[in-house]
């Protein structure tokens, strides 16, 4: 095993803004003349990266994962804190690597990293200190690591750029109120980039354990016979908003999906569950979102989906995840006949591994869109 | 994962239209079946296609009614089966005791039926029994039968397949029947041939799925990607700026304990006759007009069409064989093919070869094409490398004591799989200094997560009707027929002209002189 590069490149050194270019290129000769024949470093990039974060602590909480990003997806990542309200103004940067070993005996593989903390009336240069910055002819991300996505206007610059941006509907405070609000922005931004929400993407494979249930060719009938959606997730947990909205965007999902029409407005029940009824090409039908205790809950693990429809025998299709949090398992039960279950692996995401899926796309994303659209009417907009 | 699937099969189509499948992030999950190993009892179901098939379902890659029936000679039950297969995970995949879960639901999608190849009976057994999947378990009617026995077995088992009733599609508008074949498919243009005819006059040929792992490997797919996807590449890529190609897949291991079967069939059939002949079609191959299937083997077959034929009697200029003597392996002595456990003291087997091919074709004429693989050699690695002409005037006169090295780009497939390209940059200084510089990129750098195995790959292609990663019959024999001169010239010279080569080398010295005639030499791997 080969030691660790030398700290230098480690750990983040403070430099001049107006330098910052300068210094990333010293930055790699010093790691290569650090080798001093015994190592060898590769620089590997494949995007740049940008990291819209609310403040120096959280830009700070966010390199310690910038790590786990450039393992899988080699970039430049550029951090920055826009502090409007802090006195005096100002801008500060920092540059590091993060390095790695691909193969134990293998050549170092490094990633740089550029921090950006600006203060008071600096956040406005923000734009001017990063655009120069980011690598030409490669893709731009912006990962928006703030509670809600309402970028301020000296991020026009910025955004005009960017390639794809990435919220986390995990993180809003209201789902209810918050998600609708960001049908609107996705609308907006939609037009010009990617947008996705790796809240979503977390639900990824729960829409394709749903999905395989109507595969068989005898149960596809059923899927346009649901007649009622059951989502149940933990009351209390501290998963408990970024379940909320997962429950939502699965609702949506189906409803725009399967073409399905909010007939009314949301009703909610003193439990907290909400239930719309919608119209279908064969009826209604009724989803309900329901928050509620599971035994040996808390963790915001437990996850549950039921779909019901109708049919001559009828069928019903669940998934579950218990508090364990790993393992789903699936049942598709059409009456009078032996269930037949299983259980796979779905595990709750870690926001990084998300990041890091997501960074491997770079177009719009339509089924999304569609489903932010939907949940836009099931809101009422 | 294949690159393209043609919707010909109804079942995909079908898949297509559940509207939950709308959106690329979905992945494809195959149409519910089962799937019918034969010679589930032997070293290949164990170690490859009981892990992938696990690791598959465990990432819900497969559909939910999947069942697994195993057939074989060894008087097991189902539940002595599933143990196996418990096993089997376990020690190849090391899985933590939270899978537990899994690995159980896995076990219970498994059956075993019991008794010989040959017998009637077997095959009505397994008729009832993929009839009650169907009605019990939902597997659909779509079956899928892979031949992981000895090659003596192919044909037994695909002609009762065809006389019980089992090839054919139950109804062709929603379901499918498939086959897999292991390797080796023949052991020489005759043998393949009648095996295809067999095959062949049972299966339709779509229905076929002839396996070679190679083609499952990440990179190899991804030598379509980077020919076809990059626009920089097609136009450089013939016989104006390309001087060589080379192809190496050179192993370090010796035969272990598959004495007896390289025996019969050496070097030539067990790697180049499939391995390298299918890279060489992956790189020389005209652009497909579509990634799909057809497209693709029909440009592959075309460039095995257009490999110049070995005369008789130019063999030994164009071909080398050696096998192995007493060397060094890993720092550890290590014996010589001929002390292997159950091979001939006097075998005259080839554990290497080296080739010379031509292209007769316009965009790769006179360009050699040098193959060469073998066993026990300095390292494990396979590698394609093209080398491009030498800039055609030297300007830089300053230069002249620097050698000036032509460009040479590398397609790793393993280890470390990646490309690299080599080029001439000017040392710093005042004077005009040129050295040669290497441009790499690493898939294992750029991309962190790890590939899936090829089996796994190969598998769900096959569930999912995507044959663009397996071999067509016409492909198959057009490369026996392109080895068998070689084979029967060296039948009938015996020993003379089997070059010896330490264990642990880069091969027989003889091969390089293959390429010193032209004034080349292999590269350096
Ligand atoms: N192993 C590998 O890594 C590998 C790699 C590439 C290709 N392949 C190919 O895959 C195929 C299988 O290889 P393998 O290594 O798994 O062979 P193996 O270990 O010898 O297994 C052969 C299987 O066939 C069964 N069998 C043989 N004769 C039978 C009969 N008369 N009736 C019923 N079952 C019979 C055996 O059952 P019993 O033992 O119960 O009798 C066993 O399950 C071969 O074509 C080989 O070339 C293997």
């Amino acid at each position: 095993m080969v030691a660790p590069l030398q700290p230098v490149l480690e750990s983040p050194r403070e430099v001049d803004v107006e330098e910052l270019e300068a210094e990333l290129s010293a930055l790699w000769r010093s790691a290569a003349e650090g080798a001093s024949g015994q190592r060898v470093v590769t620089r590997a990039c494949a995007l740049t990266l940008l990291v819209s974060v609310e403040s120096e602590d959280a830009a700070w909480e966010v390199s310690n994962l910038i790590g786990d990003v450039t393992r899988q997806n080699p970039c430049r990542a550029i951090i920055m804190a826009s502090e409007p309200l802090a006195r005096p103004g100002g801008i500060n940067a920092w540059i590091s690597a993060h390095c790695h070993l691909p193969v134990e005996g293998e050549k170092q593989v490094c990633s740089e990293q550029v921090a950006v903390v600006a203060r008071g009336d600096s956040v406005r240069a923000l734009p001017n200190v990063v655009l120069p910055l980011v690598i030409p002819g490669l893709p731009i991300y912006l990962w928006w690591r703030a509670p809600r996505f309402e970028p301020e206007p000296y991020y026009e610059d910025i955004l005009r750029v960017t390639d794809r941006v990435l919220i986390d509907s995990g993180r809003f405070p209201h789902p209810a109120l918050d998600l609708p609000r960001l049908t609107e922005r996705a609308r907006e931004a939609g037009i010009r980039m990617g947008f996705s929400d790796l809240n979503w993407v977390r639900m990824t494979p729960w829409r394709e354990l749903i999905a395989q249930c109507f595969d068989p060719s005898e149960l596809r009938p059923y899927l346009a016979r649901v007649k009622k959606v059951t989502v149940e997730y933990e009351k209390t947990s501290p998963r408990r908003s970024a379940q909320e909205a997962q429950a939502w965007l699965l609702a949506a999902w189906l409803g725009s999906r399967m073409n399905w029409d909010p007939a009314e407005p949301a009703t909610e029940a003193s439990d907290a569950s909400r239930t719309w009824i919608f119209n279908s090409t064969d009826g209604r039908v009724e989803v309900r979102l329901v928050p509620r205790e599971f035994v040996g809950g808390g963790e915001g693990m437990c996850f549950n989906i039921t779909l019901e429809a109708a049919g001559d025998p009828p069928a019903r299709f669940s998934l579950k995840r218990g508090p364990e949090g790993i393992c789903v398992t699936t049942q598709c039960a059409v009456e009078g006949r032996e269930p037949v279950s299983r259980n796979v692996r779905l595990e709750v995401l870690e926001e990084i591994e998300v990041v890091n899926d997501e960074l491997k796309y770079l177009g719009r994303n339509r089924v999304f869109e569609q489903t932010l659209a939907m949940l836009g009417r099931m809101a009422g907009l | 994962m294949g690159l393209g699937t043609e919707a010909s099969s109804v079942a995909e189509t079908a898949l297509l239209a559940n509207p939950l499948r709308e959106g690329t992030r979905v992945r494809k999950t195959p149409a519910p079946c089962s799937i019918v190993i034969f010679g589930a009892s032997g070293d290949l179901t164990e170690r490859k296609l009981i892990p992938a098939l696990y690791y598959l379902a465990r990432e819900h890659l497969l559909p939910v009614s999947f069942t697994v029936t195993g057939c074989a000679k060894s008087p097991y039950t189902t539940e002595t089966f599933r143990e196996k297969a418990r096993q089997a995970v376990q020690s190849h995949l090391k899985i933590p005791a939270s899978e537990a879960p899994f690995l159980e639901s896995f076990a219970q999608s498994l059956f075993y039926i019991s008794d010989d190849f040959g017998d009637v009976k077997a095959y009505s057994l397994l008729d009832s029994m993929l009839d009650r999947f169907d009605r019990e378990r939902g597997t659909g009617g779509n079956r899928l039968f892979y031949l992981a026995t000895p090659p003596s077995f192919f044909p037994v088992i695909v002609q009762h397949l065809g006389r019980a009733g089992l090839a054919k599609t139950r109804d062709p508008e929603k379901n499918w029947t498939r086959i897999i074949i292991e390797k080796p498919f023949g052991r020489d243009h005759a043998s393949a041939q009648e095996l295809n005819r067999t095959v062949t006059s049972v299966f339709d040929e779509e229905q076929v799925f002839r396996i070679d792992h190679y083609l499952g490997k990440e990179t190899v797919q991804n030598l379509l990607v980077f020919r076809f996807a990059n626009g920089i590449y097609e136009p450089i890529w013939n016989r104006r700026y390309i001087d060589q190609v080379q192809i190496a897949v050179a192993e370090s291991l010796g035969v272990e304990n598959r004495g007896a079967y390289y025996e019969e069939a050496g070097l030539l059939r067990d790697m180049i006759q499939n391995h390298v002949l299918q890279l060489l079609s992956l790189v020389a191959m005209e652009p497909p007009a579509r990634f799909a299937g057809t497209a693709v083997r029909d440009e592959k077959a075309k460039v095995l069409r257009a490999i110049r034929p070995i005369p008789p009697d130019a063999v030994n200029d164009l071909a080398v064989r050696g096998q192995y003597g007493e060397g060094f392996a890993g720092g550890k002595k290590v014996s010589a093919y001929r002390s292997e456990p159950k091979v001939s003291p006097s075998s005259v087997t080839e554990t290497y070869a080296a080739l010379k091919l031509f292209i007769d074709n316009w965009r790769w004429a006179d360009v050699p094409f040098y193959l060469r693989s073998g066993k026990r050699l300095a390292k494990r690695v396979s590698e394609i490398t093209v080398q491009f002409r030498s800039v055609p005037h030297l300007m830089f006169r300053d230069a002249i004591e620097d050698i000036i090295e032509p460009n040479v780009m590398s397609l790793r497939i393993q280890p470390n799989e990646g490309i690299a390209v080599r080029f001439g940059a000017k040392l710093p200084g005042p004077a005009m200094r040129i050295r040669p510089v290497q441009m790499e990129f690493r898939y294992g750098e750029s991309f962190g997560a790890p590939p899936p195995t090829a089996y796994e790959t190969l598998l769900l292609d096959c569930m999912l009707g995507d044959n663009t990663l397996f071999n067509r019959d016409d492909a198959v024999e057009l490369a026996w027929e392109l080895v068998m001169p070689i084979l029967d010239r060296w039948k009938n010279d015996g020993e003379r002209d089997l070059a010896f080569y330490e264990a642990g080398s880069w091969g027989p010295a003889e091969a390089d002189r293959l390429l010193q005639r032209d004034g080349r030499r292999w590269q350096r791997l």
